[in-house]
């Protein structure tokens, strides 16, 4: 299936855009300055669905003139391009859309065109599926772990080459309980939060033992 | 396949510097300020029959002479705004206000650097060449009788610089121990053979020199195209373009860390030293002479560049992160170097201040260091990406975010991977040096425009004209 | 990175049979692997009467023209990415575009380059779960999860000099991987 790639969904999805002429500000404007203003770290509304990987929203305005011979042409809608990569299976996701940031969904597709709101669960995720575009060819670099599985992993990485330096040249009794030591705080360690721009990762000065 | 074979360089238009190393041993860079366009237009022209050319020398003159221009030093010289506007928006802006790309932040930071560099004072860079001290200064009087006719051009600052003496020898070491100056690139039409190593690896295992516009305005590129020059033509051609550096060494500082971590090191000091460089400080590259150095290597021109990374993927025997890997990856990232082969500079370098031998003491708050010159057709693509990309970071080694060891802007973090082995005659655990300070810190520099013999001749007249 | 082309609707079927067959083949998805600094990329085309048509009052688009689109989240810059593609993925990326109008080969890369910028667009929202990892951190914190987890399954009952021996031949087993994360270099 063009849309997954082992065990990645690939979601590409056209809403289109409200035109409401009345409007002073009209609806790609609001739009716009929303996502503005919207979070890109652990507090994005993706972070709450923790099983995207990455996510982007675009309003195209238009598509693009490449110049003579080719033809002029224009759309008659403005459409909200919504991409997104995660684990799992689509309704699971819209789903947890729906359910975990109702706010953020109702302000960004309030906007759109046929939105039928989340009072229905059902009526919105076929809503969506009405706007999804297949993806012809999807390529995924990691594609057979999912995101917490992968932060956790980029916190071990990090731990473990401070680990390494702070014992190379040790006996080989203390390294090994010192290991041990290691091993233990790694496994109470709080899972990473996902989107976390913030020194999340052990740094030099944190003592390790 | 693109094809670039049809290659004629006119030597004689083209400045030496941009051709070949001289090998002198002493040098002073005159920076200056340019005054009066007129009068700076006539230095120029008086300067002109001094300057030497790609030429081939039938005996090697005493003294040579090149010069170069910052944006400002063009603007002084009154160039045509439109041609002024067609030259790279980087050369535009010099290199202080590169400064975030370029990692020059912090202890490498503007507000550290000399005045003349920090205030971007330099209209135009002089440089002479002399096999000796009183050469040096009879050449140098004379650029300084021209300016005093013409009042063209006032002395901002001298820099001096001089290779470092052993044993009463000069030699092509800088200041940590180590010889440079292995690994320019070959390019088509330049005088010499391709010297295996030094050019483009080739599907076959052959080395072919690089093309031309890699390295000169008005030849084809690697990507077979001409390289964005400024216009006229006439003003770019046969020219380059030059990034200039003054970097100060912290000898004491490198000296303390490579004796602390060499005690820890299980292969020795001399070989951790080795491992930061990926060259013995001899000059033997690890991946040829992985345990010891080997001067029969270092001496033959065909075997001191000639090798890959290709069957050292795991960086045993040169770590990933070595300095001379970073620089140049070669084969290091798949794809038989293609992803390097426009990434090439070529370097130009002399120390400056005293140098101390290993074993005295050394105060880091003297002024010594290495005076960095690169020659490329584009900075963007050429040194600032290599700045920006391998020395400065590290992810398309897959070394994250870890930076070059030996120059890396690391401000007492980062770290650098020694790795290690698990072959059974020579198992070795992988090593790990951390809280890494500044061994070099940027004192100043700009970058530089190296005009053509034509171009110089059009400058001096008022004659550019972008039409 | 987004980008979108019109193209010719009698070439779309082609090109869904060229990306089949690249989709089977994998040749080109390992170079994009071996280059190592996409995370995700797709090619969506949306033919010209396949624009998501909601409601009756909605008006129907009423287009000449296909269009590709092509979304990418990469690692480096800008210029980085399209010199590498430009150098070693040149024939895939003919392959994918020459159908595009206008589109005037990826070589030499100055011309590509300047079509790029016509045709892409920019993103209003952007998130990654990991803004200080790139594609190849990742891949190598995996490994040395992995790795890990095989190590601890059989070492810690080990006499130490054993261990000590174990720990190194696991440590040269992930030493390429350590490279620390952080924020990337300044765009561009």
């Amino acid at each position: 299936m063009a849309n997954e790639s082992g065990q990645v969904y690939g979601l590409t999805i056209l809403s289109p855009i409200k035109e409401e002429q009345r409007l002073d500000i009209d609806h790609a404007t609001q739009l716009r300055w929303y996502l503005c203003s919207l979070p890109k770290d652990h507090t994005s509304p993706f972070a709450k669905i923790n099983s995207t990987y990455l996510a982007r929203l675009v309003v195209l305005d238009d598509v693009v003139f490449v110049g003579h011979p080719a033809c002029e042409e224009h759309l008659k809608s403005r459409y909200l391009i919504f991409e997104t990569n995660f684990d799992g299976d689509l309704d699971g996701y819209l789903t947890r859309m729906a359910k975990e940031v109702p706010e953020f969904v109702d302000k960004v597709w309030q906007h759109c065109v046929g939105y039928p709101g989340l009072n229905n669960r059902h009526e919105f995720i076929r809503y969506m599926k009405q706007c999804q575009v297949t993806t012809t060819f999807f390529f995924a670099d990691v594609n057979d772990h999912t995101v917490q599985q992968t932060l956790t992993a980029l916190q071990t990485q990090s731990a473990l080459a401070h680990f390494v330096e702070k014992t190379q040249g040790k006996p080989p009794e203390e390294l090994q309980k010192l290991f041990g030591t290691f091993l233990s705080h790694l496994d109470a360690a709080k899972p990473p939060l996902p989107g976390d721009r913030g020194e999340k990762f052990p740094s030099e000065d944190r003592p390790h033992d | 396949m693109i094809r670039t074979d049809n290659t004629k360089i006119d030597v004689s238009d083209i400045q030496g510097f941009a051709l070949k190393g001289y090998s002198f041993p002493h040098a002073r860079f005159l920076l200056l300020e340019l005054l009066d366009c007129k009068d700076a237009q006539k230095f120029i022209l008086e300067l002109l029959p001094y300057i030497t050319t790609g030429v081939r020398w039938a005996h090697k003159p005493s003294t040579t002479l090149n010069v170069a221009f910052t944006y400002k030093g063009l603007e002084k010289l009154k160039l045509p705004l439109v041609t002024l506007l067609s030259f790279p928006d980087e050369f535009q802006q010099g290199m202080k206000a590169r400064g975030d790309i370029l990692y020059d932040t912090g202890n490498n930071g503007p507000h550290r650097w000399e005045p003349v560099w920090r205030d971007e004072q330099v209209h135009m860079w002089a440089a002479v060449y002399a096999n000796s001290p009183e050469t040096l200064d009879e050449a140098c009087a004379r650029v300084r009788q021209f300016m005093d006719n013409t009042k063209g051009a006032r002395l901002l600052q001298p820099q001096d610089a001089c290779a470092i003496y052993l044993n009463g020898v000069a030699t092509p070491n800088e200041h940590f121990g180590y010889r440079d100056g292995f690994g320019n690139p070959d390019f088509k039409g330049a005088e010499r053979e391709c010297v295996p190593g030094q050019g483009k690896l080739m599907e076959n295992g052959s080395w072919e020199a690089l093309a031309t516009g890699e390295f000169l305005l008005g030849y084809a590129d690697e990507a077979g195209e001409l390289p964005v020059a400024p216009i006229p033509h006439l003003l770019a051609r046969n020219g380059t373009f030059m990034v200039y550096r003054k970097m100060h060494q912290n000898v004491g500082a490198f000296r303390n860390y490579l004796n602390q971590k060499g005690q820890q090191y299980q292969g020795g000091k001399d070989k951790l030293a080795a491992k930061f460089v990926g060259r013995w400080q001899d000059g033997t590259p690890l991946e040829l002479s992985p345990d010891h150095p080997d001067q029969d290597i270092v001496k033959d021109d065909n075997q001191n560049t000639n090798f890959t990374y290709g069957n050292d993927l795991d960086g045993s025997r040169c770590p990933i992160g070595a300095h001379i890997r970073r620089a140049n990856p070669r084969d290091a990232f798949g794809f038989t170097g293609q992803l390097a082969n426009r990434r090439r500079i070529m370097r130009r370098g002399l120390p400056y201040g005293r140098y101390v031998p290993d074993g005295e003491p050394v105060d880091d708050q003297e002024d010594r260091g290495i005076i960095f010159m690169a020659l490329n057709a584009s900075f963007f693509r050429q040194f600032e990406f290599v700045q920006q990309q391998w020395i400065e970071y590290g992810n398309d080694a897959h070394q994250g975010n870890d930076k070059d060891l030996l120059i890396g802007n690391h401000d007492g973090r980062g770290k650098f991977v020694v790795q290690g082995s698990n072959d059974p005659r020579n198992p070795a655990a992988p090593f790990i040096c951390a809280k890494l300070p500044n061994f070099v810190e940027l004192r100043g520099g700009d970058y530089f425009f190296m005009p053509s013999l034509t171009a110089l001749q059009l400058m001096g007249s008022g004659a550019v004209d972008p039409r | 990175m987004n980008a979108v082309t019109p193209m010719k609707p009698w070439k779309t079927p082609l090109l869904r049979v060229l990306f089949f067959v690249v989709g089977t083949i994998k040749w080109f998805q390992s170079g994009l692997k071996d280059l190592s600094f996409i995370h995700f990329a797709r090619w969506v085309i949306v033919r010209r009467d396949q624009f998501p048509h909601v409601k009756a009052e909605q008006p129907r688009e009423d287009l000449r023209y296909d269009y590709l689109f092509f979304f990418s989240n990469f690692n480096g810059t800008w210029n980085q990415y399209i010199d590498a593609f430009s150098a070693v993925l040149s024939s895939g990326l003919n392959a994918i575009w020459s159908g595009s109008e206008k589109f005037p080969g990826s070589v030499p890369v100055t011309p590509f380059k300047d079509y790029i910028r016509v045709v892409q667009f920019d993103t209003d929202y952007y998130y990654n779960c990991y803004p200080k990892a790139t594609t190849n951190d990742v891949k190598a914190a995996l490994r040395v999860q992995d790795e890990l987890d095989e190590f601890r399954k059989t070492s810690q009952t080990l006499p130490p000099e054993q261990f000590k021996k174990a720990f190194q031949e696991f440590l040269v087993k992930v030493q390429a991987d350590l490279g620390s994360t952080g924020v990337a270099p300044v765009g561009t």
